[in-house]
């Protein structure tokens, strides 16, 4: 061991001098790596020791066992002395044992110092669990709205292996994105590609009439269907046999819920009713399970598809068949979509170009570009880009699905905000109380756990309060969002982990910052009396969490006034025709020829002012034709147009206004080749003067030897939206006769109900069998816009909701301010100051804040709203006064929420505050 | 305070420390049962063994005793405290009662 230590140096840690000196003897030096471990890993207080001893042992280990075996065992003790594997100093005996934080005496003094510290703040207690509750009842609610949207169609067993076949493309120019594709599709897929394992068609037929007995329905929605249906959808028949529900001609299925509105007790199964008419006549043959809500079709019954001969057409080119394909067990769509090009090649493209006269490479080059694309079925509710009139029903939208999400979560966020905003306002009254305990002998990790303990039980009590908020508002949130949610922890066990969940997340987001900050602070510097333990940091903390809060309102606030300014947009822009007081009396084709007579009968009324009859009505509920024209002077190209077939009343009737020519008149008898278009046409064509007497040519009528039917132009109809306003106005003609359909009835009466009597007198003596249904123009039209009418109000409860508890919050914290700096306007006071300039100083502070967060949300309000607007094709133009607006509310609620405290603390008698103590 | 447990392992350093009086430090500690017992003991765990009985409150420690063999560094030196002294004892009590209720022929069986 001597001859070890002579060459060592005796005090140093500097490692490298060391190694240098110890060159020498290397092999009988422990090893390098080890030593250096040891010097810069050592535990706290133990490094001389350790070292020392090492080096000793590591002496005795060369004698005994041999250098190999020293070095391996100097290693091995290294790695297990070193930091983390050894503590530091042994800790300091305690002679008094200390309980568990979880130990039950001390979960009941938690709770019991918790209840304490709520019956002595009322206030601020309160404040925190109504602005806890309602952020958490508003997030509950959007969950549930949320998952309701993303569990569209999930119903189904092999929901992620349906897909559907869906139409898109251009054709001149125009773009088609279609939800339904032509009758031949289903079946040449089928054959061709093996990998579809099934497939079906649907052809929905609205709400015919269905005559059982003597009693006549019409409010049931039906569709044709395959027999493979109740294949590739899983919708459980409760009668009848699903193999063969739908396989005969002139066979129904209905819901359980038809079945009972139609037949009552008696079972359904084998009975016969009459559809469309009294002739043809359907057999029961199963009776389903209701389609559940959340599905994006809802029919009530289907009858088989073998009844309708268009479901054997080989037309290509006329789409009405939602067509769906089961895939087999792993397949990807994508792969099948591909293969998808050659198909259309073959079919849909040679009778197109029959159809536009010019060869495929022709028309390409024109814009005309047609393909057959695949859509999952559990994207078709959120995610489809189709036409909305070309689906099944109005879908939901994903931006709007992540956009309350995100307001959800904003809630939750504010509410836990104000909590810790309050908790930590409030630490100088709990400075002593801590510093107390610690004096006492409190571990900081006892107080944490006691702070947290306050805070998870309020969030508990609030929890539960926003539960039966929640129960509460729910039916008036689903009529407000046109759903049907439900609360029911039977159907839906996963709430309650989540509800635990969120418990334990909002208690530890909103507890542990008030927790870890409280528990910091130092016996002396606490008691020493210093009223202000906390430093400018926690001040900046808390007004930065002002500024967020404001923020979020703020922004929601613009969001909501752009969105109401644009519905009132939509609702008082000039259409370009008079859609109130007028009413639509709809499926009046059945009368056939009597249509135009009764027509004319109607005109009779006195209450009545003008009657016409036509098929197509500016909405997006009732059809546009289309139709392909060849203008005069560029017969070459074949131009899709819109096309309304309308009589001579149709344009005086909507009020509409003709820009140059004159109306449909049954004193010229060639109008019958007569066409008015809209200004939008005009330009299109390039017709600035001279509009009256060019010509049109359907190329597809057979008239003229062969090269179509020519219109003559007679007048110009000043442009009027008949579409919504999401979508440009396109060019449009109206040619007289086709007109058979519905009848459009102005009326100038202000008591309607009478009127709809009498007309549904006149409309049953015809007999016709038919139910008389009608509707409003106006109505149609602001069920265009639902969805925007939707969010705006649910957009303006969030944004009041957000507010709401910004203010709660704002409120707590004038009150904390105004308590701390009582002696400061007890002294202001003495000295002269007025009431008006201590509301004013109390006021400031929060005035920043709320300024400083409308400097931030105008650019984000302006930019997200300028996107939303975006989908509208006439749409407002974004103001500044908007956010003026939006700002001077905010600093109203603000200076109504903050001076309600700067009053009261101005008002007290300075003899007051300043003689405590 | 509870009757603190005595290991076996525990009790082997605490009686090496009572044994080697002043010179008990660490490494002399393992040396020793290394030696004397022809056990061998790794260095981390008579360590980590030390450690816990001076929190049990057995021993009692300060620092001293700088040679030139351990490069300067000081050691921790270990004295028994009462606490250690009468666990000690009461653990030989054990032993010799036990031993004692041994029949003796059985005993002179063994060739003890």
């Amino acid at each position: 061991m001597g001859s070890l230590s002579n060459d060592k140096p005796h005090n140093d840690g500097l490692p490298e001098r060391r190694t240098s000196a110890d060159r020498r003897d290397s092999a009988r030096r422990p090893p390098r790596w080890a030593t250096w471990l040891m010097s810069r890993f050592s535990p706290a207080g133990l490094e001389d020791e350790l070292q020392g001893d090492l080096l000793e042992m590591y002496a005795y280990w060369v004698k005994t066992n041999g250098v190999r075996a020293a070095r391996w065992r100097y290693g091995l003790a290294t790695l297990r002395l070193i930091r983390p594997f050894t503590p530091s100093i042994p800790k300091q005996t305690c002679y008094y044992s200390q309980p568990s934080s979880f130990h039950p005496a001390m979960l009941r003094n938690y709770l019991k110092i918790a209840l304490r510290q709520w019956r002595k703040n009322k206030l601020y207690s309160a404040i925190n669990m109504l602005g806890l509750s309602i952020g958490l009842a508003t997030c509950l609610l959007i969950s549930l709205f949320v998952f309701d949207e993303f569990s569209y169609d999930r119903y189904n067993r092999d929901a992620d292996r349906i897909v559907r076949v869906v139409l898109r493309g251009t054709l001149n120019g125009e773009q088609i994105r279609e939800a339904n594709v032509m009758a031949p599709v289903a079946q040449t897929l089928q054959d061709r590609f093996p990998e579809i394992q099934s497939t079906t068609r649907l052809r929905s037929i609205g709400t015919p009439t269905i005559t059982y007995g003597d009693k006549i329905f019409r409010d049931t929605q039906f569709a044709f269907a395959d027999s493979t249906l109740l294949h590739v959808f899983t919708l459980p028949l409760l009668k009848g046999d699903a193999q063969r529900a739908l396989a005969r001609p002139n066979t129904l299925i209905i819901s359980q819920q038809a079945a009972k509105k139609i037949f009552g007790t008696i079972d359904p199964m084998g009975k016969v009713v009459a559809l469309f008419d009294n002739k043809t006549l359907y057999t029961i043959t199963g009776v389903m399970a209701n389609v559940p809500p959340n599905s994006h079709f809802h029919f009530d019954g289907f009858a088989s598809m073998t009844s309708l001969a268009e479901a054997n057409s080989s037309n290509w080119l006329q789409s009405n068949f939602f067509t769906y394909l089961l895939l087999a067990e792993g397949r990807d769509y994508r792969q099948l979509e591909a293969k998808l090009g050659p198909v259309v090649e073959t079919h849909m493209l040679p009778p197109l170009e029959k159809l536009l006269g010019v060869s495929r490479s022709a028309f390409r080059q024109k814009g005309t570009n047609l393909g057959l694309f695949l859509q999952p079925l559990t994207d078709v509710h959120l995610y489809s880009d189709l036409k909305p009139e070309t689906e099944l029903e109005p879908g939901g939208d994903i931006r709007y699905v992540y956009l309350f999400g995100a307001i959800a979560l904003f809630m939750l966020l504010l509410a836990c905000i104000n909590f810790m905003n309050l908790s930590t306002a409030g630490a100088t009254k709990r400075a002593r109380e801590v510093g107390i305990r610690k004096v006492l002998g409190s571990e900081r990790n006892k107080l944490i756990a006691q702070f947290l303990a306050e805070s998870s039980l309020l969030t508990s009590l609030s929890l539960i309060l926003a539960v039966g908020l929640t129960w509460a508002l729910l039916p008036f949130f689903n009529t407000e969002s046109g759903k049907e949610l439900n609360l029911n922890l039977g159907q839906m066990p996963c709430l309650v982990p989540a509800f635990v969940l969120v418990g334990i997340l909002v208690s530890g987001l909103a507890g542990s910052y008030p927790a870890f900050f409280l528990s910091s602070f130092k016996p002396i510097v606490v008691l020493k009396g210093s009223n202000t333990p906390m430093g400018r940091g926690s001040i900046g903390l808390r007004s930065s969490l002002v500024v967020f809060q404001f923020f979020i309102s703020i922004s929601l606030m613009i969001g909501t006034m752009v969105v109401y300014r644009q519905l009132h947009y939509i609702q008082s822009t000039k259409l370009g025709y008079d859609k109130d007081q007028v009413m639509v009396l709809e499926g009046t084709r059945v009368l056939g020829k009597n249509e135009t007579l009764f027509a004319r009968q109607l005109a009779q009324d006195s209450r009545v002012s003008k009657v016409s009859v036509s098929g197509f009505l500016p909405n997006n509920r009732y059809q546009t034709g289309l139709i392909a024209m060849q203008p005069e002077g560029q017969e070459a190209k074949l131009t899709r147009l819109a096309y309304f077939g309308i009589d001579d009343q149709y344009i005086p009737t909507l009020n509409m206004t003709l820009a140059v020519g004159r109306n449909f008149s049954a004193a010229f008898p060639s109008d019958s080749s007569g066409v008015i278009i809209n200004q939008t046409a005009a330009r299109l064509f390039g017709w600035t003067k001279n509009v009256l007497g060019r010509t049109l040519t359907n190329p597809a009528l057979p008239a003229n030897g062969g090269k179509g039917k020519t219109y003559r132009v007679i007048g110009v109809v000043n442009d009027f939206h008949f579409r919504s306003l999401h979508e440009q106005i396109a060019p449009l003609v109206m040619v007289l006769g086709d007109n058979s359909g519905s009848i459009v009835v102005k009326f100038r009466a202000k008591e309607v109900t009478p009127l709809l009597a009498s007309l549904q007198r006149q409309w049953n003596g015809y007999g016709t069998g038919e139910p008389f249904t009608y509707s409003f123009l106006d109505e149609i039209y602001q069920s265009m816009h639902q969805s925007e009418l939707r969010t705006g109000h649910l957009l303006l409860w969030f944004a009041g909701l957000t507010i709401f508890i910004a203010c709660l919050g704002l409120f707590g914290l004038a009150t904390f301010t105004a308590e701390q700096r009582t002696k400061e306007i007890g002294v202001r006071k003495v000295l002269g100051a007025s009431v008006g300039s201590i509301v004013s100083l109390l006021s400031k502070d929060f005035l920043k804040l709320v300024f400083l967060a409308l400097v931030i949300a105008s650019p984000v309000g302006w930019y997200a709203m300028s996107r939303w607007l975006q989908n509208f094709a006439y749409k407002i133009n974004l103001e500044w006064w908007v956010f003026v607006l939006a700002g001077l509310l905010a600093v109203g609620v603000t200076l109504l929420t903050v001076s309600y405290q700067s009053i009261k603390a101005a008002l007290v008698n300075p003899v007051k505050s300043l003689r405590s103590e | 305070m509870k009757r603190a447990f005595l290991g076996e392992l525990e009790e082997i350093v605490l009686l090496t420390v009572a044994a080697l009086q002043e010179g008990a430090y660490c490494a002399s500690i393992t040396q020793t049962i290394d030696q004397q017992m022809g056990r061998s003991i790794s260095f981390p765990t008579v360590h980590t063994t030390l450690q816990r009985l001076q929190e049990k409150g057995f021993v009692a420690s300060q620092m001293g005793g700088a040679t030139a063999e351990r490069g300067g560094r000081q050691k921790r030196l270990f004295t028994v405290t009462v606490a250690g002294q009468r666990a000690l004892i009461e653990c030989r009590q054990v032993r010799v009662y036990l031993w004692e209720q041994i029949p003796t022929p059985i005993l002179n069986l063994w060739g003890a």
